[in-house]
């Protein structure tokens, strides 16, 4: 017997929680049968999302999910672009035909899916993404120069959290692309997911005594991006996710992070996200995505 | 004497990378036993640590390059540390690093030194004012500031505390690269 697991048409961080609620334990007890046959478009958070997934099934000891690929030929050339399928190959069975194209450089894949489990894997992160950052963040989203470095510096310190927390390897991308729905712009995306311990877990020895019973995901996730705790007692740890949250601020960015059964969010005025999302579906690990958009008017 | 440490040439060394990007803690832990090797086997009293050929530093990499060497050192009070060769993002990443942790380093820049990280106001009046006169004491820092002679006296003493100024002859003070 499959479980059938229905992917988004249009498949990002805010319909991620549909994809998710389908499955109701992790690992799950029966074999997915994960359907993306009709996917339009799938954001950097949402095909991390999917590697996370199967990911977490794998490192379980579970049945590897069957992975229907989606229809429309623009859908699949992109996933083959960006790596998704090079890098799901070991851990899905594809029904339907996958492209034989490898991962391309584009105009708009400023990295594609990258696998992230070492401190070596974020020095090639952020060296093969300079160059092309430059290109988009200055070129194509008018931020002026010096937000190329804060951009490369967010990447690494988002990248870290896998290394340092997960317990697991994870992935990271990084895309430009036109946010027609929300936005109108052009956006900048960076998206890391892993298939780890999570905030509550990673943070549950030094942080869930001072919590008692409001400890759960949503605050664990609070403690480590609003308060800045660490799991770590060293007053040095702590600082990455300050520091992209004042990049952020700069640029008028967002940031989200799902973690377990919570989804916080660092919110701009250009978005109507919630800051703190509850009681969501679980999913295993953490995603996280850092989304620069174009300016229309100078920085503060 | 003072010793220059080219930080991108030992990031060379520690890690096998073909970028100039001091990212990660293992990196930065790496770099910084380095760094201590090298200042443990040298006469100098002051060094000075050259990011100039640095391209870019996180945050998680300054801590532990910058904040834990400032840690490690504060215990050794003959031995000074600055840096030198930051541009405007090394700048802001150590100084949100140092500032998080009450800590300060002496940067010397072509127009000055310059004071990174946090530090009270007093203490920073202090390191411009004896920046303007040269090795002074503290008649002469309240004379330049238009201080109490005790209250320039304990800047300048917290100065010292700091690593960021050190005694001279005659019981003056003076920056420690000046």
């Amino acid at each position: 017997m499959s479980r059938i697991v229905d992917v988004p048409a249009q498949f990002d961080e805010r319909s991620f929680d549909q994809f998710a609620a389908q499955v109701p334990a992790w690992p799950p007890g029966e074999r997915l049968l994960v359907d993306a046959r009709g996917v339009q478009w799938a954001s950097p958070w949402a095909l991390l999302g999917l590697l996370t997934a199967a990911q977490a099934i794998t490192e379980s000891g579970g049945e590897r999910p069957l992975l229907a690929v989606p229809q429309a030929d623009d859908v699949r050339s992109y996933w083959a672009r960006s790596a998704f399928f090079q890098h799901a190959a070991p851990l899905v069975e594809f029904v339907g035909k996958v492209p034989r194209l490898k991962a391309a450089h584009h105009a708009d894949t400023l990295l594609e899916i990258t696998p992230v489990r070492a401190s070596e894997d974020v020095h090639g992160v952020v060296g093969r993404i300079q160059e092309g950052a430059a290109r988009i963040l200055t070129g194509e989203l008018g931020l002026e120069p010096k937000a190329t470095m804060g951009f490369a510096m967010a990447l690494s310190e988002a990248c870290q959290n896998i290394i340092e927390h997960a317990g697991t390897g994870g992935w990271v991308a990084v895309q430009a692309y036109h946010f027609r729905r929300r936005l109108g712009r052009r956006v900048a995306v960076i998206a890391v997911s892993d298939a780890g311990m999570g905030f509550r877990r990673s943070l549950e020895a030094t942080q869930a005594r001072r919590f008692g019973d409001r400890w759960r995901d949503g605050t664990a996730l609070e403690a480590a991006l609003i308060q800045g705790v660490s799991r770590f007692r060293d007053p040095g740890r702590g600082q990455g996710l300050a520091g992209i949250k004042r990049y952020l601020a700069r640029w008028q960015g967002k940031l989200g992070i799902r973690s377990g059964t919570a989804r916080i969010a660092i919110v701009p005025p250009w978005d109507d996200d919630v800051p703190l999302a509850e009681h969501l579906p679980y999913f295993p690990g953490t995603q996280l995505q850092i989304t620069i958009p174009a300016q229309d008017a100078p920085a503060p | 004497m003072i010793e220059t440490i080219p930080v991108a040439h030992v990031l060379r060394e520690a890690v096998a990378t073909p970028y100039r990007n001091l990212v990660t803690r293992p990196t930065g832990a790496a770099v910084r036993g380095r760094i201590e090797t090298v200042l443990a086997a040298s006469a100098c009293r002051t060094a000075v640590l050259d990011f100039s050929e640095v391209d870019l530093l996180d945050l998680s990499c300054a801590d532990e390059v910058v904040a834990k060497l400032l840690r490690v050192l504060s215990a050794q009070l003959d031995r000074f540390v600055a840096l030198r060769g930051l541009h405007e993002d090394l700048w802001e990443a150590i100084d949100a690093v140092l500032a998080r942790q009450d800590l300060a380093v002496v940067v010397v820049r072509d127009d000055g030194p310059a004071l990174l990280g946090s530090v009270p106001d007093d203490v920073r009046e202090a390191f411009q004012g004896l920046g303007a006169t040269g090795p002074t004491d503290a008649a002469g820092l309240a004379g330049h500031l238009g201080w109490p002679e005790p209250r320039a006296a304990a800047a300048l003493s917290a100065l010292v505390t700091l690593r960021l100024a050190s005694q001279g002859p005659a019981g003056t003070t003076r920056l420690p690269l000046a």
